[in-house]
């Protein structure tokens, strides 16, 4: 069993994009506030309550709210953001398909949205509109209204099944 | 916003868990911490010590043990979302939203009690029962007398929530109806139905009320009302009358009193239906 007091650095390793990082934390650290620190600035933090979804990452294969988990809670866990996406140079189709079909405005909720549609079609590779709605319904968006995000998820499922 | 400075304990098994929390009574368990950790953040709580429990992975899990499902406690709501158990899966597919669900424990979210969280309605309608462990033994509690107020459960010092047990109701349809602002919200109002047709007559029906009370709410003389009966329109308007006599809903920003009562008449009537149809 391991005790760690309040402030005592707990010293936490997490692969983030594939990459190995250590640092040391506070328990009362949040992910999202770690991962920032880090340079992964494209987790964004809206509302800090759970609620908006912009810092959503997958962790452990799983979409999360980063402002909601703690950093020590985080050790060991392979962490893809935003930034992880791309490759070689290349954006990722859900990226593409933002782009395409115009998905943000202001582009506040955009990572955190694009994440949890990366762990959609994941989930379900082909999703209806209700199912992209449900989907995304932790996420939450002050410009578009929605359409043109479902549009972009609806085109990136279309070209991620055809292996583009 | 930052939670307050707390010490915080990672057990290498259960044990030791329910031996740190007997000495410091104080301290609070971290399960998937989407009720605790929101909660550290507006300062409603100062814990000395988080003991992380989320990872001790012989507390999650789904068994269907004869005709007793067992749940461990730290199964996500997303697993159970995805089990195909009557009543309880549809229910955890309404809590809060995909991230939320990805991270939240049925144990965490039932020793949280919120009035208005999901599962009580599904639990109470399954005559459920609660196993809670501590360094003296076990027991087991019905969730009925677990839930006993507001925020409030049957849970001592240094007990944890281990496992949720029910039989399983193979040949029930089933429904979850949830009334809500908004996508990803607490319920207005939620009614869990789970019944036994026979012929076109309702032989058992098991009804769960939450959001409307200090707890979760069975209302046994709205089933009684149409055990045996066929559904038609004048007895699901009595069953759904009755139903809402249970009721005693505090009014809030989600709604007045009298409407979140009135609805509970509608969607009472709305989850036999949809259970019949399916």
């Amino acid at each position: 069993m391991k005790v760690f007091e309040p402030d005592q650095k707990v010293k936490i390793r997490l692969k983030i994009n594939g990459k190995l990082y250590e640092t040391e934390v506070e328990p009362r650290r949040l992910l999202v506030h770690v991962l920032r620190d880090l340079g992964f600035t494209g987790v964004h933090i809206g509302c800090d309550t759970s609620n908006c979804g912009a810092c959503t990452v997958i962790m452990n294969g799983r979409s999360v709210k980063s402002c909601t988990v703690l950093a020590v809670e985080a050790d060991g866990a392979d962490i893809l953001t935003v930034e992880g996406l791309a490759s070689d140079g290349k954006l990722h189709p859900i990226q593409e398909a933002f782009w395409d079909k115009h998905a943000l405005q202001c582009g506040y909720c955009t990572p955190g949205m694009i994440m949890e549609a990366y762990w959609l079609l994941k989930e379900n590779p082909n999703p209806t509109e209700e199912e992209i709605r449900e989907g995304i319904s932790g996420n939450l968006c002050r410009c578009t209204g929605y359409q043109n995000i479902i549009e972009a998820i609806k085109e990136a499922a279309e070209k991620m099944r055809q292996g583009q | 916003m930052y939670p307050p400075k707390f010490g915080y304990v990672i057990p290498d098994n259960i044990k030791e868990a329910l031996e740190f929390l007997e000495s410091h009574e104080d301290a609070k368990v971290l399960a998937g911490g989407h009720s605790l950790i929101p909660m550290l953040k507006l300062r409603l709580l100062r814990p000395s010590y988080l003991v992380e429990i989320r990872r001790l992975s012989d507390l999650s899990y789904i068994k269907l043990d004869g005709d007793t499902y067992k749940i461990g406690a730290l199964t996500t709501h997303y697993d159970i979302s995805k089990a195909k158990i009557p009543l309880l899966s549809e229910t955890a597919s309404k809590i809060g939203d995909p991230q939320v669900r990805n991270m939240g424990t049925i144990g965490g979210s039932i020793s949280h009690a919120d009035p208005a969280a999901d599962y009580p309605a599904a639990l109470i309608a399954l005559d459920a029962q609660v196993k809670i462990i501590s360094t003296k033994g076990e027991r087991v509690v019905p969730i009925s007398s677990f839930i006993k107020d507001i925020f409030t459960t049957d849970l001592n010092p240094g007990e944890i929530v281990s496992e949720i047990q029910f039989k399983n109701l193979k040949d029930y349809k089933f429904s979850y109806q949830k009334l809500e602002r908004r996508a990803g919200d607490f319920a207005i109002v939620g009614v869990a139905v789970a019944l036994k047709m026979s012929g076109d007559v309702i032989d058992d029906i098991r009804i769960g009320l939450t959001a409307v009370g200090n707890g979760p709410i069975r209302p046994t003389k709205a089933e009684e009302a149409i055990k045996g009966k066929r559904p038609t329109d004048d007895v699901l308007d009595q069953v759904g009358e009755i139903a809402m006599s249970y009721a005693n809903p505090k009014a809030d920003i989600r709604g007045s009193a009298e409407y979140k009562k009135k609805m509970v008449k509608v969607l009472t009537k709305r989850a036999i239906l949809t259970a019949i149809q399916r």
